[in-house]
């Protein structure tokens, strides 16, 4: 199998602090991982600097075999655009909701490539057929839904995208139980095929039997793996 | 109340309105404080009075002195101010934008530029073509017309007539285009607007030349009335600058009803005494802010962040 992201000696943070020591990773095609930690121990941090929100201090990340950025990143955000159009969706933490624009439209600002703004109406179904409950708030601002359909929103607008590579972070932060779980069930019944998806959670316990992979991060550092055969 | 006051109120609140329409956009989607839109008028003001030596004999040749002739002209000064501020805008986003747009501290240092770029313009402006008042040709004709008893000046009516075509072809295209749709995404979020692929450094430019061509918009009609000179740009800036502060920066119906109230409040003041104008117009925006820090267009926002 071809790997679709590999990250080599990964060290990366925020100005001088460094969050990241020396992380080593790699996904496979069509793989789920699963990333779990405490708070403030580099899980969106990893996840930021995959999709350069974040400044790299050492390392390198391929993805789907290209270098991405070499050793330093160029800056915060100035490639997260264009490794987004590369084929990396991300649902970040807390949401990037823009309070202004319809559900309809925000999922549209998921369509940014051409071929997929020609199809956005497909797409938008297919999400609608994800999360029911957004079909009837199709032209109701963002800025007016509650949490647990914002994060429906945001999820669907990551989906909107033919991704390789899926990043959600902390899909359950601040949902009640009931809401969160119908919304990994949508999540976990996705057909990845050969895309592939980490998610960043707290609870091992809601990924354990859905994704290949548990992956522990503590202080910075990759901890204890559990591998396809534990978990199931 | 004198009814004639309404024109020329809503005349001013056309003009004002294109101006903060335009600073509002850029400080939402860049994070510019933009110090240069006035030069941005200037520059428009003089291209489209070039433009105009250069074809009001050509058209006066080939049309006479009939409406159709009147018309070319009035496209003429339009497009021509249209094009040079979008350049304009376009020269801002390689100074004072791409250098310096991920770098510590880019709204202050983007201030400074913009500041720079501005009287750096003035005295270009100056030096080129001298301190003499330009005269635009009056697109509109001389005269005027009657609705419901009120006497409304051909260059008036023009000139709202204009400010709402446009605004209107722009704020829909700003509202169904995809171009559009990005352009708001980033006004709202930045970073959720690079998450999903919106690239700042290339939105940049658009947002650069559309409020330019809104500058150069206003610098055409403005000039109907006023003259133009290389200062020409700095009322309407300080204008602008203050009406996008009193719709609430980044809320474009907050611009719009601003400079509605601005407009009423600046044609009724002046009717009464014409040295109180700036002075009553500061006051009120100042009363507004510390009662509504975030302007007027917080009373219009219905969702939360």
């Amino acid at each position: 199998m071809t790997k679709i992201l590999e990250i080599n000696k990964l060290s990366a943070g925020y100005g001088p602090l460094r969050v990241l020591h020396e992380i080593d990773l790699s996904l496979d095609r069509g793989e789920r991982i699963g990333l779990v930690g405490l708070n403030g121990h580099g899980k969106t941090t990893l996840i930021r600097a995959i999709t350069h929100m974040t400044e790299w201090q050492s390392g390198s990340i391929k993805f789907c075999g290209n270098e991405i950025g070499g050793t330093r990143s160029f800056g915060a955000g100035r490639r997260t655009a264009k490794l987004v159009k590369m084929g990396i969706s991300v649902a970040p933490q807390g949401d990037a909701i823009f309070p202004g624009l319809t559900v309809k439209q925000h999922l549209n600002c998921g369509a940014f490539t051409k071929e997929a703004w020609k199809e956005k109406e497909q797409r938008i179904n297919k999400i609608f057929e994800i999360f029911p409950p957004l079909k009837k708030l199709e032209h109701s601002l963002v800025g007016k839904l509650s949490g647990g359909e914002r994060r429906m929103v945001s999820i669907g607008r990551m989906l909107m995208v033919d991704a390789k590579l899926y990043l959600i972070d902390e899909p359950t932060n601040g949902l009640a139980p009931k809401i969160y779980s119908s919304l990994l069930n949508a999540i976990w019944s996705l057909n990845l095929n050969d895309r592939s998806m980490i998610i960043a959670e707290q609870n091992v316990n809601l990924l354990s039997k859905h994704v290949d992979r548990i992956i522990g991060i503590y202080a910075g550092k990759l901890r204890g793996e559990v591998g396809h055969v534990e978990l199931k | 109340m004198d009814l004639s006051l309404i024109p020329y109120a809503l005349n001013l609140a056309a003009i004002y309105s294109l101006m903060a329409i335009s600073i509002s956009m850029i400080w939402s989607s860049i994070g510019m404080l933009n110090l240069a839109h006035g030069a941005t008028f200037a520059v428009s003001g003089y291209a489209a009075w070039q433009f105009s030596i250069i074809f009001k004999p050509i058209i006066l040749a080939f049309f006479g002195k009939t409406l159709l002739a009147n018309l070319l002209m009035g496209l003429v000064l339009i497009s021509s101010a249209m094009v040079a501020g979008a350049i304009f805008g376009i020269l801002i986003y390689f100074l004072a934008y791409l250098p310096i747009h991920d770098k510590p501290n880019y709204p202050v240092r983007s201030l400074i530029i913009t500041l720079a770029i501005n009287i750096a313009t003035i005295q270009i402006l100056l030096f080129l073509f001298g301190a003499r008042n330009k005269g635009l040709p009056k697109i509109f004709g001389f005269g005027r017309f009657e609705i419901f008893d009120i006497p409304v000046r051909y260059d008036q009516a023009g000139t709202i007539i204009s400010t709402i075509l446009i605004l209107s072809i722009m704020l829909s295209w700003l509202k169904f285009s995809r171009m559009g749709i990005e352009i708001r995404a980033m006004m709202q979020n930045p970073e959720g607007a690079s998450y999903s692929g919106i690239s700042s450094r290339t939105t940049a430019i658009p947002v650069l030349m559309i409020t330019g061509a809104l500058a150069g918009v206003s610098a055409a009609l403005l000039s109907q009335t006023i003259f133009v000179s290389p200062t020409s740009g700095s009322i309407p800036l300080i204008k602008g600058l203050t009406i996008a502060l009193l719709g609430g920066l980044g809320n474009v119906p907050g611009a719009m009803l601003g400079a509605v109230l601005i407009g009423f409040l600046e044609a009724v003041v002046g009717s009464i005494q014409q040295r109180y104008v700036m002075f009553s117009t500061f006051i009120f925006i100042i009363i507004v802010l510390i009662f509504r820090p975030r302007g007027i267009g917080g009373l219009l926002d219905d969702t939360r962040e």
